[in-house]
């Protein structure tokens, strides 16, 4: 190994971090954010079959994530509106439990819209 | 009518003949992601631009494209159009980098460097005419990493290589006399 | 040889460099979300350090528990004390007798019946006990008896805004039935209070969300902020649209407090005259351009459309002045006026196919 090659390692390097940072700023894989209150508590690839308990201040939620989707399987807040909203599929589909204080949204490669309103 | 053929020639078929023969071993072993392979074929690529000189080295490694598609019955289809345009712009950053001090820049280098321009040769193929989407652009840093270390590994077998064969006669010269 | 494992370690220590640089480049963003006010809240503040932002998050934050807890409808501040709002709505039941409320809260009592006039009382929220009738004055809520003949009576009384009196910081109402509700008016307030609060902080961007009202200051970093509307009946969002600077933006839903009864919906949104729910509209949206009271408008003006049957829902938006809205009804056709119409990117298929779209000229 040459001094030439420690540079054009170095470089390449620090190429590919930029190519990183650049091309990869917005997280492709599809994902699940979970909140608890104001607190992330977890993130979860979509690609994937799994059954989720969330913890929450009025008790604990299931959640499920199928390929690709996810939402709030069983809940136990009083009107079940998180229940009823059913599926989320696309990035920024948001369901909220507000009794119980957790969300599930999705996060994709391009968010359609910083926030929701409703 | 015979084709006069010279001691070039000779030694170009061989080297492409080997060049050949890994490829098919390559293409053999299956890749955890399309489109990375380690690429050792182009091991004897660069160990020929630097013991022999850059022609020799684009004749091999253009035959090694042509006639390895033909024989995996790739001929004319997009990996061969990905193989052609890799080993093309890989030749292209050769030509230009065979000039870089041997001092300070030894086969490592040129392998990552042809590496690199491997890469990019296939993904604008891939961009502009296999998958024309933008979301091409997240195979760039992947791609990227690969080049780098197996730019690194085949860099470093070549010059081993070239090492061990300052201690070797050519292959097709009788052996020195015994001192 | 003995030399790689320097440098392997250099190049290490180039390769930790270069991802804690590109960490440290992260976009200025900063974003929380709380459960205050009863609901779920959203700030954004972009352009400010991460330190900075959430200080000032953290102050519009405790603002709005403060807000929260003057002006609850029904939960008492602690076992003791009730809001001053229920303080003041105990006060009207028990007679005539004065008392003296706050500065803030008489502004907004104000500033609530004049609202409750311009929209010929159809934004009613004298009408706490019709709500609470109806089960709506609990945190969670379910179907209840539908007692006719008490919701005739309190129909009947006609409480508004009109039988409050109020002399300088004294307050009395003429009418001991009127119960106080600000619950289509305290999210826009609160979205003014903290719109008003960061711009005097300096803040040159934020977005704030409460309980689905939001209000834009600035943009987001080089383009304009974006938000979605909720689709009433699916998880998604219906369409989207850039709120510049000042905009804000509110919609009432049948779909945010409601319960079933009999297959029937019963929504949180009582229309005065009747004492029943609205049944016959699923959401309606209205978008305020810059103004001193953007947030609040656009909390208080969707109700009033919302309530307005469908040959009076035009009028009702422009008496209140509003230029910018959008109609869900029942049966899923959505009404647009035509300068909303313009600023809307529609996100739903079915609706990109024109099926149920239909443009609405104001008169």
């Amino acid at each position: 190994m040459l001094a030439g090659d420690w540079l054009t390692i170095i470089l390449s390097t620090i190429i590919i971090a930029y190519l990183f940072q650049t091309l990869w700023s917005h997280e492709h894989a599809a994902k699940v954010q979970i909140r608890i209150g104001n607190k992330i508590h977890a993130a979860y690839d979509l690609n994937q079959q799994r059954d989720i308990i969330v913890p929450g201040p009025i008790g604990d939620a299931m959640i499920h994530i199928r390929q690709g989707k996810v939402r709030f399987a069983k809940s136990p807040c009083h009107n079940q509106y998180c229940v009823h909203q059913g599926w989320l599929t696309h990035s920024g589909q948001v369901a909220i439990c507000l009794p119980n204080q957790i969300s599930l949204e999705l996060i994709g490669a391009q968010k359609p819209y910083d926030s929701l309103n409703y | 009518m015979q084709i006069q053929t010279n001691i070039d020639d000779h030694r170009i078929a061989k080297l492409a003949a080997f060049a050949i023969a890994l490829h098919m071993i390559e293409a053999v072993v299956p890749s955890p992601l399309p489109g990375v392979k380690p690429g050792i074929a182009n091991i004897v690529t660069l160990y020929v631009l630097l013991q022999y000189d850059f022609a020799t080295a684009a004749w091999v490694s253009i035959l090694r494209v042509f006639a390895s598609s033909l024989l995996l019955g790739q001929f004319m289809s997009p990996a061969f159009a990905l193989s052609l345009s890799g080993a093309l712009l890989s030749l292209s950053m050769l030509w230009a980098a065979q000039h870089l001090p041997r001092r300070y820049f030894s086969a490592i280098t040129l392998s990552i460097l042809a590496a690199f321009a491997h890469i990019a040769g296939q993904l604008i193929v891939v961009r502009l005419w296999l998958i024309p989407h933008a979301s091409v652009a997240y195979l760039i840093p992947i791609f990227a990493v690969a080049a780098l270390f197996f730019g690194f590994i085949n860099g470093l077998i070549t010059a081993k290589l070239l090492y061990n064969k300052t201690q070797l006669p050519e292959p097709d010269q009788p052996a020195p006399p015994l001192p | 040889m003995r030399k790689w494992p320097l440098r392997l370690a250099v190049i290490a220590v180039i390769a930790i460099g270069i991802f804690s640089f590109r960490t440290l480049k992260q976009e200025p963003l900063y974003h929380t979300q709380s459960y205050v006010f009863g609901t779920l809240v959203d700030i954004s503040i972009y352009g400010e350090t991460e330190d900075r932002a959430k200080l000032l998050a953290d102050h519009v934050l405790q603002d709005f528990q403060a807000l929260h807890n003057q002006l609850h409808a029904w939960k008492p501040v602690s076992k003791d004390q009730a809001s001053e709002l229920g303080t003041l709505n105990i006060a009207f039941a028990s007679g005539r007798k004065p008392i003296t409320i706050s500065p803030q809260l008489t502004a907004i009592l104000t500033d609530a019946a004049a609202l409750s006039l311009q929209s010929q009382g159809l934004f009613n929220p004298a009408i706490g006990h019709l709500i609470s009738t109806w089960g709506f004055q609990r945190d969670e809520f379910s179907a209840v008896n539908i007692d006719d003949a008490a919701i005739k009576a309190l129909v009947k009384i006609k409480p508004g805004m009109s039988d409050i009196v109020i002399q300088h910081n004294m307050v009395y109402s003429t009418n001991p039935n009127v119960k106080l509700d600000l619950g289509g008016y305290a999210k826009g307030y609160a979205l003014d209070m903290a719109a008003g609060y960061l711009r005097q902080q300096q803040v040159k961007n934020a977005l704030i969300n409460i309980g689905g009202n939001i209000i834009a200051i600035g943009q987001h970093g080089d383009k304009p902020w974006r938000v979605g509307i909720q689709h009433p009946r699916k998880p998604a969002a219906i369409a989207t649209l850039a709120l510049l600077d000042g905009w804000a933006i509110g919609t009432s839903g049948d779909y945010q407090r409601y319960f079933m009864l009999d297959s029937k919906r019963y929504c949180h949104i009582i229309d005065p005259r009747s004492g029943y729910p609205v049944q016959h509209t699923q959401a309606v949206t209205v978008l305020i351009p810059p103004q001193r009271n953007a947030g609040v408008l656009s909390d208080v003006a969707s109700k009033p459309i919302f309530i307005a049957a469908a040959e009076d829902k035009a009028s009702t938006a422009a008496r209140l002045g509003i230029q910018y809205f959008m109609v869900i009804d029942q049966q899923s056709n959505i009404s647009v006026s035509k300068a909303l119409a313009q600023r809307l990117d529609w996100l739903d298929p079915e609706v990109n196919n024109n099926s149920h779209v239909k443009l609405v000229t104001l008169p």
